[in-house]
C-alpha cells in the first residue's frame, strides 16, 4: 500500500462528485451529496500527500485507462508534490464545505460543480503525473475546467474578460511548457519524468538553460510572477468565492510546482545564474504584488496582488536554494527548499481561507468595495474572528504559520555570505532586503486590508445589513484550525518536509534542522534558533498575565460607562473614518514612480474654487503599467499581423489551388533533400 | 453674576479633603477655550515658563481629558461649544475639578444671547472661580493652589475698601 | 557652550518662589480698585458706574455693588473718582462661592 493507492481513491471520488454534480444540477441534496464526496476525496488527498511526505518517490504506476492522446496514463507520487496534494486536499475539503451555503442553486450549478471537481480532479493529475503527456494533459485539463469555473456567472463584461486574460495567458505558459518539455524529450529520450531526471546529465548547456528559462516563464504565467501576473487581478474579482480560493490556493501552486519540478528534478546544476534569475524573478514579483495590492479597493483584488506577493516570495526562497546548491552549500539548499514548500502550505490555507471570507462579505453585503463597508465585527462576528487568524497567517504576525515560514526564508537568504562569492552574496542580500519591504508593506496592506472593511463603523446601508446567520462557516474555520495547527506543530512540518528535502536533494538535514524536539535551526547550529511552538505559548500566556492583573486588581468602586472620547465632536458620522484609499496614500504618493497615479478633478461650474457652487468631481487612477506599456503593444503587433496576413483569404478559389500547389511542391523538394 | 452650583458646604468641604489629598502635589490640567479671546490663555501658557514653573508645585498639563483631574475653563461659553465642552467634562474620570478663569468665564462682559452663555456655570459645574482679565500667572497659581486645597481662599474676607483689612 | 547656559549662569535662578514666598512682579499688576466709602458721593458712584465698560459696577439705591469678578481691571473708575477709588493690588481673589466676589460698598449720602 502506497500513497498512490489512496489518491486513486481521491481521483475516483472527485470524478464521481463531477458525475453527480452535473447530474444534480440545482436539486438541493443532489449538490450536498457531490460536496460530500468532494469532501471525502479531499480528506483522502490530505492523507496521502501528508504520507507521501514521509514516505519517498512511489515507482511509476502502470494503471488503467489509455488515454486518446500517447498511450496509458503514467502515475508517480514524488515527495515534492506530497505538500501540493496535502494543500490540494484541504483546500477542497473546505470549499466543499463552503459551497452548499454559498451557492443559490441556479441554471449553471450542474455544469459549476462538474467544473470544479473535474479542475481539482486535473490538478490532483498534474501532480500526481508521472510522464510528460499525462502532465500536459492534465495540465491543459485543468486550465479549461478552472475558464468554466472562472464563468459560472456570466453577468457581465467584466466576467469575460476575466476569464478570457486567465485562458489566453495559461495558454501562452502552456505552449511554453510545452517546449520546454519537447527539449528535455528530445534530448534525453524519453518521456518518463523520473528517467528524464535520471538521465538529466545528457542534455547540453545551452539547452539546459533554454528549457529551464522556458520553464520558468511557462510556470510563470501561472504561478503569477511579474510581468505574467495580469490574469490575476482580472479574474479572481469575476469568479466566485470558492473558485477565486481554488484559484489562488491550489492552481497557482501548481505554477510553483512546475518551476519546483524544472529546478529541482529534472534540470541539472549549472552555474549559478539560473538560481539568481529565479531569486530576482521572485523579489521583484513580491514587492510589486503587494504595491499594487495597496492601490486596490476590490477585495478580491487585493487578495489577487497579494497571492503574487506570495508567488515571490516561495519562487525566491526557490531561487536561493538553487543559487545555493550551486555553490554545494547543500544544507542551506535543502533549508531553503523546504521553506519554501512550508510557505506554499501556509500560503494555501490562509489564501484560500480570505477568499473565501471574501465570498461572505460579499454575500451578506453585497459588495466587495472596502469603501462600501465597516463595522462588520459587530454584524458578522465570526466571520471576523476566522478572517483575523488568516490576516494574522498572512502578515506574518506571531505566532501564526505566515511567520514561521517568512522567519525560515529570511534565515535563510540572511546566510548568502556561505556562498562565498561577494556578487552572489549581495545579491541574496538585495533579495532579502526586497523581502524585507514586502514583508513592511504586508502587514500595511492587511491592517487595510482587515481593518477597513470589518473594524469601524458602516460605510453604508448595505454594511449595516450584514446578518451572520446562513452564511457558510464551517470551510472557513477549517482552514482557521488548519494555520493554527501548521503555526503550532511547525517542527512535526518541517520534520516531514526534511525528510522531503532528502528525497529530493540528496541532502539529509536532521539535527541541522531540529536540534531539539521543538525547536528550529537555518542548517547552521552557529547562526540563529527559534521555537514556534514556545513562541505560541510564550504569547499566549503574555496575553494572560495582563488579563489576570486585571482580574485580581479590578477596583471594586461602581464604574461609569461613558461614550469614547473623540474630541468633542457633535456627532460621529462614517465618513470621518479613513477610506481604504486615503489610508494607503502615504504609499501611493511614496511608489508614485510605479503606480503613475493620474488625478482628474472636475468641478460643477469654476465660479466658485472652493466648490461650493455644485458637486466635485474627483478622480485618482493608478496607471496599470504592465496591461499598458507591455500587452497593449504586443497585442497591437498580433493584430497588425493578423491584418497584413488576411489577403491570404482572399476567398478565391484559384488562389488557394495555387497554394495548395506550393505547398505540395515545398514538401517534396524538402522529403527529397 | 450667577451663583455657582457648589454652594452647599458640606458637600464641598467633603469634597475639598478628598482633593487635597489626592491632587494637593500632581495635578493634571486640561485647559479648555469656549471662545475667549486667547488671551487668558497666553497666560496660562506662561505658567509652563522657567519663570513661573507649574511643574515645580507638580503640575501639567494634558491634552487628554482621560488623563486629566482639573478643567481650567476660560471663554465666555459660546453656545456652539456647550456640547463639547458637556463632553470633554463627561469624558475626566472622577474626582474632577472645573476651575473658571477670566472675566469672561465668570459672567462679567458677554450678557446671555443667541449665541453665547456668558457664563461657565451654565454648562458645567464650576468649582473655583479666578477673576482677572486676564487673571496674571500669579492669580492663576493661586487659584489652583486654592482648587487643590493647598491655599486658602482669600476673596470672602476681602471688602475692596481702602484701608481695612484685607484691601490696600 | 550654549550662550543661554552662560546668561544662566550670571543670572542665577529665576524662577519665582510664590505661592510659597511673594513675588516682587505682583506690585505691577493691574488690580481691581478698592474704594473710599467717605469720599465716594452718590456722583462719584454714578460716574463710576457709566464710565465702567462691563457690569463690574453697578447703583443699588445707597451702596454700590461691586462685581470684582466682572472687573478688568482698566482703571476707568479710578480716573473718574481718584479721590474715591484707587487701586487695590489684590490679585488672589480665586474662590468656591461666585457670591463671595460681589461686594457692596456703601456710598456717602451729600451731592458733591
Amino acid at each position: 500500500m502506497n500513497p498512490l493507492d489512496i489518491l486513486y481513491g481521491a481521483g475516483g471520488a472527485w470524478l464521481a462528485a463531477a458525475v453527480t454534480g452535473l447530474l444534480a444540477g440545482s436539486w438541493r441534496p443532489g449538490v450536498r451529496a457531490c460536496c460530500g464526496l468532494s469532501a471525502l476525496a479531499g480528506g483522502a488527498a490530505v492523507a496521502g500527500g501528508g504520507w507521501s511526505l514521509v514516505y519517498g518517490n512511489t515507482r511509476v504506476a502502470a494503471p488503467g485507462p489509455a488515454t486518446i492522446v500517447g498511450g496509458p496514463l503514467e502515475l508517480q507520487m514524488t515527495s515534492l508534490a506530497g505538500v501540493f496534494v496535502a494543500v490540494l486536499g484541504i483546500v477542497a475539503v473546505a470549499i466543499a464545505l463552503y459551497v452548499p451555503r454559498y451557492h443559490q442553486p441556479s441554471r449553471g450549478t450542474g455544469v459549476y460543480l462538474a467544473a470544479c471537481n473535474l479542475a481539482v480532479l486535473a490538478c490532483l493529475a498534474v501532480l500526481t503525473a508521472g510522464g510528460m503527456v499525462t502532465f500536459l494533459v492534465a495540465w491543459e485539463t485543468m486550465s479549461l475546467a478552472c475558464y468554466l469555473v472562472i464563468l459560472r456567472h456570466p453577468r457581465s463584461d467584466q466576467t469575460a474578460r476575466g476569464a478570457f486574460w486567465f485562458l489566453a495567458l495559461s495558454e501562452i505558459g502552456f505552449l511554453l511548457v510545452v517546449a520546454a518539455f519537447v527539449i528535455l524529450a528530445a534530448k534525453t529520450g524519453a518521456t518518463e519524468l523520473s528517467v528524464m531526471a535520471a538521465r538529466g546529465h545528457l542534455v547540453p548547456g545551452g539547452w539546459r538553460a533554454a528549457a529551464f528559462l522556458l520553464a520558468l516563464t511557462g510556470f510563470g504565467f501561472k504561478a503569477g510572477l511579474v510581468p505574467l501576473h495580469v490574469w490575476l487581478p482580472e479574474a479572481h474579482p469575476v469568479a466566485p468565492a470558492d473558485g477565486s480560493a481554488f484559484l489562488s490556493g491550489v492552481v497557482v501552486k501548481l505554477g510553483v510546482y512546475g518551476i519546483a519540478l524544472f529546478a529541482f528534478r529534472l534540470v541539472p546544476v549549472d552555474g549559478s545564474w539560473p538560481g539568481l534569475v529565479t531569486m530576482f524573478a521572485g523579489a521583484v514579483t513580491a514587492a510589486i504584488g503587494i504595491l499594487y495590492a495597496l492601490a486596490e479597493r476590490d477585495i478580491k483584488r487585493f487578495l489577487a496582488f497579494s497571492t503574487i506577493e506570495n508567488t515571490g516570495i516561495i519562487v525566491t526562497a526557490f531561487g536561493a536554494a538553487m543559487v545555493f546548491r550551486s555553490y554545494h552549500q547543500l544544507a542551506l539548499s535543502a533549508f531553503l527548499l523546504i521553506a519554501g514548500l512550508y510557505h506554499v502550505a501556509n500560503h494555501g490555507c490562509y489564501k484560500s481561507l480570505l477568499f473565501l471570507e471574501a465570498g461572505v462579505v460579499e454575500h451578506a453585503t453585497g459588495t466587495r468595495d472596502m469603501d462600501r463597508l465597516g463595522g462588520l465585527v459587530h454584524r458578522l462576528p465570526r466571520s471576523t474572528v476566522i478572517t483575523f487568524i488568516g490576516t494574522l497567517g498572512i502578515a506574518a504576525l506571531p505566532p501564526l504559520n505566515g511567520f514561521v515560514s517568512e522567519w525560515l526564508i529570511f534565515q535563510g537568504l540572511f546566510q548568502g555570505f556561505r556562498t562565498g562569492s561577494h556578487l552572489t552574496a549581495i545579491l541574496i542580500v538585495l533579495a532579502a532586503a526586497t523581502l524585507g519591504l514586502t514583508g513592511g508593506l504586508a502587514i500595511y496592506a492587511f491592517v487595510r486590508g482587515f481593518g477597513i472593511p470589518y473594524l469601524g463603523m458602516p460605510r453604508t446601508r448595505q454594511a449595516a445589513a450584514a446578518r451572520e446567520t446562513s452564511q457558510p462557516v464551517a470551510g472557513p474555520a477549517l482552514l482557521a484550525v488548519a494555520c493554527a495547527a501548521l503555526a503550532v506543530g511547525a517542527p512535526v512540518m518541517l520534520g516531514a518536509l526534511s525528510r522531503t528535502a532528502r528525497t529530493v536533494t540528496g541532502t539529509s538535514l536532521g539535527p541541522l534542522l531540529l536540534p531539539g524536539k521543538l525547536t528550529v535551526i537555518p542548517a547552521h547550529t552557529d547562526f540563529s534558533a527559534f521555537s514556534p511552538t514556545y513562541l505560541a505559548v510564550f504569547l499566549a500566556a503574555a496575553c494572560a498575565v495582563p488579563f489576570l492583573i486585571y482580574v485580581a486588581g479590578r477596583p471594586r468602586a461602581a464604574s461609569v460607562s461613558v461614550p469614547v472620547w473623540d474630541g468633542g465632536i457633535v456627532s460621529f458620522r462614517p465618513r470621518m473614518q479613513y477610506s481604504a484609499m486615503t489610508f494607503s496614500a502615504p504609499t501611493r504618493v511614496t511608489f508614485d514612480a510605479l503606480y503613475r497615479p493620474s488625478v482628474s478633478v472636475r468641478r460643477a461650474s469654476d465660479d466658485d474654487p472652493a466648490g461650493r457652487s455644485g458637486p466635485v468631481h474627483y478622480e485618482a487612477q493608478v496607471t496599470p503599467v504592465f496591461e499598458r506599456y507591455l500587452y497593449r503593444p504586443v497585442i497591437r503587433a498580433v493584430e497588425w499581423l493578423a491584418d497584413a496576413v488576411r489577403p491570404l483569404q482572399s476567398g478565391d478559389v484559384n488562389l488557394y489551388l495555387l497554394y495548395l500547389f506550393g505547398v505540395i511542391l515545398l514538401a517534396y523538394l524538402l522529403g527529397a533533400v | 453674576m450667577n451663583p455657582g452650583p457648589n454652594e452647599t458646604e458640606a458637600a464641598a468641604g467633603q469634597l475639598r479633603e478628598m482633593i487635597a489629598a489626592q491632587f494637593g502635589r500632581s495635578l493634571h490640567i486640561r485647559t479648555l477655550d469656549t471662545g475667549s479671546c486667547a488671551v487668558c490663555e497666553q497666560e496660562i501658557r506662561l505658567l509652563s515658563a522657567p519663570h513661573y514653573d507649574l511643574h515645580r508645585l507638580g503640575f501639567f498639563f494634558t491634552p487628554a481629558p482621560r488623563h486629566a483631574d482639573l478643567l481650567l475653563v476660560t471663554g465666555p461659553m459660546v453656545r456652539a461649544f456647550g456640547v463639547a465642552a458637556r463632553k470633554t467634562y463627561e469624558a475626566m474620570p472622577g474626582p474632577k475639578v472645573v476651575v473658571a478663569t477670566g472675566a469672561c468665564a465668570l459672567g462679567g462682559v458677554y450678557p446671555q444671547d443667541p449665541f453665547v452663555h456668558g457664563n461657565v456655570g451654565e454648562v458645567l459645574p464650576v468649582d473655583v472661580w479666578i477673576p482677572g482679565c486676564p487673571p496674571s500667572p500669579l492669580a492663576l497659581l493661586h487659584g489652583l493652589g486654592v482648587a487643590v486645597g493647598r491655599l486658602a481662599e482669600r476673596t470672602p474676607g476681602l471688602t475692596f475698601i481702602a484701608g481695612e483689612g484685607g484691601a490696600a | 557652550m550654549p550662550f543661554w547656559f552662560a546668561r544662566g549662569l550670571r543670572r542665577g535662578i529665576v524662577t519665582t518662589r510664590y505661592p510659597a514666598r511673594p513675588d516682587q512682579s505682583a506690585a505691577w499688576l493691574p488690580t481691581p480698585p478698592a474704594f473710599r466709602p467717605g469720599q465716594l458721593t452718590r456722583q462719584d458712584a454714578d460716574r463710576m458706574v457709566a464710565v465702567c465698560p462691563g457690569p463690574a459696577l453697578r447703583r443699588r439705591g445707597d451702596t454700590l455693588v461691586f462685581d470684582a469678578g466682572a472687573c478688568t481691571a482698566c482703571g476707568k473708575c479710578i480716573e473718574a473718582a481718584p479721590h474715591a477709588a484707587s487701586s487695590s493690588g489684590e490679585f488672589e481673589l480665586a474662590t468656591t462661592v461666585r457670591s463671595a466676589l460681589i461686594k457692596e460698598i456703601p456710598i456717602r449720602g451729600g451731592l458733591r
